[in-house]
């Protein structure tokens, strides 16, 4: 969930990367560490294997641009994407705030694919979300390899809904794409977060005015202007 | 409530002073309040130079996790502490309320004993400051329009990245 802290002037968000094992969450994350400024990023921090594939989760802490002298701060954090880690994944996807699923593009992994996105979806119901309400974008990744299904196909399986998200054509490795996701979701996540908060000034003003004492404080501020 | 949890600066000094006397009674090097998402709240004192703030929040809020999740295996709802015990350091994690957990960092001047009977006072302490903060904020102004975000085309542009 996101914090605004006024004290750091700072909203932090939480972005996911999840997706089937071996598409290329962790390259896509160790790739944004690469090109940010060493000012602008934390340490990369991946929790492994002896054979480096994700056990735990990697994570990596960022800085982006400053809105009306507020710092926007995202934590990007990956999911271990085999199978038995499910309890791992339900863990890292708590107080998420925007998702990106990286979907191997290769003929051959479209079972996982499907069967991750499935997964998706039950651990987010589990914590009282859904994919209507969190913003993500899908990655088409591994555009590069040699027996790969057309974006469409893919967008038919993971996308075909009433409204579609956005969807990426990358490469993780050369980085083809890498920060047109992070640019996607990030921007779907704060114009949800300034859309929620201009309603619940637009709310809180309509509750205050419908308070009896409302009109009494606005009574008395008329009759102070007035003097 | 505000859709948002917001750490006014009233409330940030609230949790601040909170955090500084139990650091200053338990004779503890440092402590910070995060979320269970590993964003840290507020935080006082040195911690080891070694140590990155951010990526210790989220390994701590990782590692309380997993923990709530052995709990739950045994039948128990969650354990309310964590103790990591190092030859210099040592690292205490108490959960304040579902969504908040106080983290400390000592070292020999002090006993585990100590750290663990401050702890989990300040740690009722943190949560009752929580209720509080996550019920105001309703009359909050939003920070940011969507009008402001039109005037940047990209969140990550080239103030963030390498030339």
């Amino acid at each position: 969930m996101a914090i605004i802290n006024y004290a750091n002037k700072e909203v932090q968000f939480k972005i996911v990367y999840y997706g089937p094992a071996l598409c290329g969450k962790t390259t896509n994350l160790a790739y944004i560490h690469s090109q940010i400024t060493e000012s602008n990023k934390g340490e990369l921090v991946s929790l492994a294997t002896a054979a480096d594939r994700t056990l735990f989760f990697d994570f990596l802490p960022l800085n982006a641009i400053v809105i009306r002298n507020f710092k926007t701060k995202f934590q990007l954090y990956t999911v271990p994407g085999q199978v038995i880690y499910n309890a791992t994944r339900q863990l890292v996807l708590r107080s998420v705030d925007g998702i990106v699923f990286v979907a191997d593009s290769q003929w051959d992994k479209m079972e996982e694919n499907i069967e991750s996105f499935r997964n998706l979806e039950e651990n987010l119901a589990r914590q009282g979300h859904s994919l209507d309400t969190i913003p993500y974008v899908i990655q088409h990744n591994k555009r590069d390899m040699p027996s790969i299904a057309p974006v469409h196909y893919i967008d038919f399986l993971l996308n075909d809904r009433a409204v579609r998200v956005p969807s990426v054509e990358a490469c993780a490795t050369t980085g083809e794409g890498v920060f047109e996701t992070l640019n996607t979701v990030s921007r779907l996540l704060l114009v949800k977060f300034a859309r929620e908060a201009e309603a619940a000034a637009i709310k809180s003003r309509s509750a205050a005015a419908a308070s009896p004492m409302a009109g009494i404080a606005a009574g008395v501020r008329d009759h102070q202007s007035l003097r | 409530m505000h859709p948002t949890p917001i750490v006014t600066l009233a409330a940030a000094e609230k949790l601040l002073k909170t955090l500084e006397e139990f650091l200053d009674k338990c004779e503890g090097l440092f402590a910070m309040i995060i979320d269970r998402g590993g964003t840290i709240l507020s935080q006082t004192g040195r911690a080891p130079e070694t140590a990155d703030i951010t990526v210790l929040a989220a390994l701590a809020a990782g590692s309380f996790a997993a923990t709530r999740e052995l709990a739950t295996r045994v039948g128990e709802s969650e354990f309310n502490a964590l103790y990591q015990q190092g030859s210099h350091f040592h690292i205490l994690m108490n959960a304040a309320d579902d969504d908040t957990m106080l983290v400390t960092i000592f070292g020999t001047q002090t006993t585990v004993g100590l750290v663990r009977f401050y702890a989990a006072r300040t740690a009722d302490q943190i949560a009752i400051q929580m209720q509080e903060l996550r019920a105001g904020g309703d009359d909050a102004q939003p920070i940011f329009t969507e009008a402001d975000l039109s005037a940047a085309p990209e969140v990550f542009d080239g103030t963030t990245l390498k030339p």
